[in-house]
């Protein structure tokens, strides 16, 4: 489903190069619940930038579904992260000006055609991630891990192929952590393909594959 | 409506704008105040047409008056001048001169004249007037008999009332035929006069009573002098060129050089423009301070976007993970900037009522009529206002790149 194929990312920065990956090869398959592991500030945010379409290589090709990424525009980049993509950042990046409901809606705001049956879609989502009854809270009434919950909904509503977590656990008491992983995993028993960037051990072990990213270049698969 | 990805992002702008209330109001404030100004400018520009619509009414637009005394005597209406030049010779002279191109009729206007009725005791204005006068003035009788030639010969105690009169001292009765004292005069109501309503300088038309103009020089007023001649320009004739024909035929009658005239002529068109040059510069100073306000405004929402940006940037970041384009948040910011805008102009329109209603109040004199143009105006100046001082937080905001707006 993914196909990263010597791909490398140098920074730029008053004239200063800054190189962060280099000739990373990766492939996954569809289903697949992979971990990115690496220590802070060792490029896996970088890489799964690149995985997410959010940031673009320095040279190397990206393959998703067969199709070569390289070459798209910013519009169908957009697009490809509307439908296909769900993201799941470390620190949930919900607007707290807006209700639960609405914050699992957001995504639907860029999707072309709208969904007839967009609220009953992200309430059964709601639902399914054990949080119906607080549909109508704003998100920081709730807890962090709930507010992950509401997150994964939201990454969730366009039925996305691709599941991309940043940290997710992060911010979250082992607890909570606990949840959002079972959560992962049960996602990823109804078919949808998970990528999670850790650096913690205890994440990285609930996935079917560990990555060990080092110096920005993959050790092992 | 949920459908089109426009009323989406615009229906998510409005619900942003609602979530922060402060800001919002913030940001409107300057358009608001613009667009009472603007308002204001609108309410004068219309009370001015209307007032001048009125004069064009009572006067008739063919219309004019010749007033004695002038030049450097000026006064209002000329009512405290002293000098009284127009003599009934100044009248068959015009007539005989003019008389083809021109109706003319003199008259004698005096306020505060005592009429009796039976036990009622009222004041009004009398009005001697020559059987002209309601073709000059376009004022026609309603009841009864017009005032003719032979009243004017014979110098006849006879009297038209208008309809206050009227009503304040017949109240039901029918008043033809019955008996006045004007100036403790006896006189016989012959007719009743068409109601006129309140002139363009605010006083009650139909408060007066006409009489016969040589009644009123010999046995109500003793005069020889005439204090108005009107006039009205006969279909056909230019209306400027007769006019100055007028001007420099009375010059010859009473000797005078021009600009030293004793009489002045007012036309609807002259007192038009004296109306229009009144309040020129109320509406020049209204404008532009309306321009300014709206300036700053735009300003002001213009740095309070660009201020509330930088705490937008994770949010910039979020949607543009979740598939917004750049087009889509270059929509969204300037979408905030216009609607704010708009919603200012509502507030200004609400603010507007103020200088509106107010003014007239303080200073009688001003004219001001709200005005339906207020609305589209203030609509497309907010709208104008929004647009281009949303532009350049709305491109700040799209030009982010996702991985700079999620750092």
């Amino acid at each position: 489903m993914i196909e990263l194929i010597n791909i490398s990312k140098t920074y730029y920065t008053e004239g200063k190069e800054t190189p962060v990956l280099h000739n990373v090869n990766l492939k996954i398959e569809q289903g697949e619940f992979v971990a990115i592991m690496a220590p802070s500030g060792t490029g896996k945010t970088t890489l799964l930038n690149i995985i997410g379409t959010l940031d673009k290589p320095t040279s190397g090709k990206y393959y998703f579904k067969g199709k070569d990424l390289t070459t798209l525009k910013d519009d169908e980049l957009s697009n490809l992260r509307n439908k296909s993509i769900g993201f799941v950042f470390q620190l949930f990046n919900l607007l707290n000006r807006i209700n639960v409901l609405e914050n699992v809606l957001l995504p639907l705001l860029y999707s072309e055609p709208y969904p007839k049956d967009a609220k009953e879609r992200a309430i059964k989502l709601l639902k399914s991630v054990g949080l119906d009854e607080r549909i109508y809270y704003k998100p920081n009434a709730l807890s962090g891990g709930q507010q992950q919950r509401v997150a994964i909904a939201r990454a969730l509503i366009n039925e996305p192929d691709l599941l991309l977590a940043d940290e997710p656990t992060g911010n979250l008491d082992s607890k909570a952590s606990q949840e959002i992983l079972e959560i992962f995993k049960e996602i990823n028993k109804r078919g949808k393909t998970i990528i999670v960037v850790t650096h913690e051990k205890e994440v990285a072990k609930e996935a079917s594959r560990i990555v060990n990213l080092k110096d920005g270049t993959i050790i092992n698969q | 409506m949920k459908r089109l990805r426009f009323f989406r992002i615009l229906l998510h702008s409005i619900k942003a704008l609602i979530n922060q209330k402060v800001k919002t109001i913030l940001m409107m404030l300057g358009t608001a105040i613009g667009i009472m100004l603007l308002s204001g400018v609108m309410g004068l520009t219309r009370g001015v047409e209307m007032r001048i619509e009125e004069v064009m009414k009572t006067f008739g637009p063919r219309s004019g008056v010749i007033f004695s005394g002038g030049g450097r005597i000026q006064t209002a209406g000329g009512r405290a001048s002293v000098e009284v030049r127009l003599k009934l010779s100044d009248l068959e002279n015009l007539r005989n001169k003019l008389g083809e191109k021109a109706i003319f009729s003199g008259a004698i206007r005096r306020e505060g004249v005592q009429v009796k009725y039976e036990n009622q005791i009222q004041e009004t204005t009398i009005f001697a007037v020559d059987p002209d006068f309601p073709y000059c003035a376009e004022w026609y009788l309603k009841e009864g008999e017009p005032l003719n030639f032979f009243d004017e010969k014979i110098k006849a105690r006879t009297c038209l009332l208008g309809t206050t009169v009227l009503k304040n001292i017949f109240q039901e009765e029918n008043p033809i035929g019955k008996r006045i004292f004007i100036n403790k005069i006896p006189f016989i109501v012959k007719g009743i006069l068409q109601s006129k309503g309140t002139s363009p300088g605010g006083w009650d038309m139909d408060d007066t009573i006409w009489i016969p103009l040589s009644t009123g020089m010999k046995r109500v007023f003793h005069t020889d002098n005439i204090r108005i001649i009107r006039f009205k320009v006969r279909e056909g004739f230019p209306l400027k060129e007769t006019i100055s024909e007028v001007e420099e035929t009375l010059r010859i009658l009473h000797k005078v050089k021009e600009g030293e005239e004793d009489f002045r002529i007012r036309t609807p068109d002259f007192i038009a423009k004296r109306i229009n040059e009144m309040t020129k510069t109320a509406k020049i100073a209204g404008f532009s301070l309306a321009v300014i306000a709206l300036i700053v405004g735009g300003i002001v929402l213009m740095n309070i976007l660009l201020l509330s940006l930088s705490e937008r940037v994770p949010e910039i970041g979020l949607k543009r993970a979740i598939g917004a384009k750049e087009k889509d948040i270059f929509l969204e910011f300037l979408l905030e900037s216009i609607v704010v805008s708009i919603l200012g102009m509502f507030l200004g329109l609400l603010l507007g009522i103020i200088p509106v209603w107010l003014l007239p109040k303080l200073l009688p004199d001003i004219p001001m009529a709200f005005s339906f143009k207020s609305f589209t105006y203030g609509f497309a100046f907010a709208f104008f206002v929004g647009t281009i001082f949303g532009v350049q937080p709305a491109r700040r905001a799209s030009m982010l790149t996702p991985i700079e707006a999620l750092r």
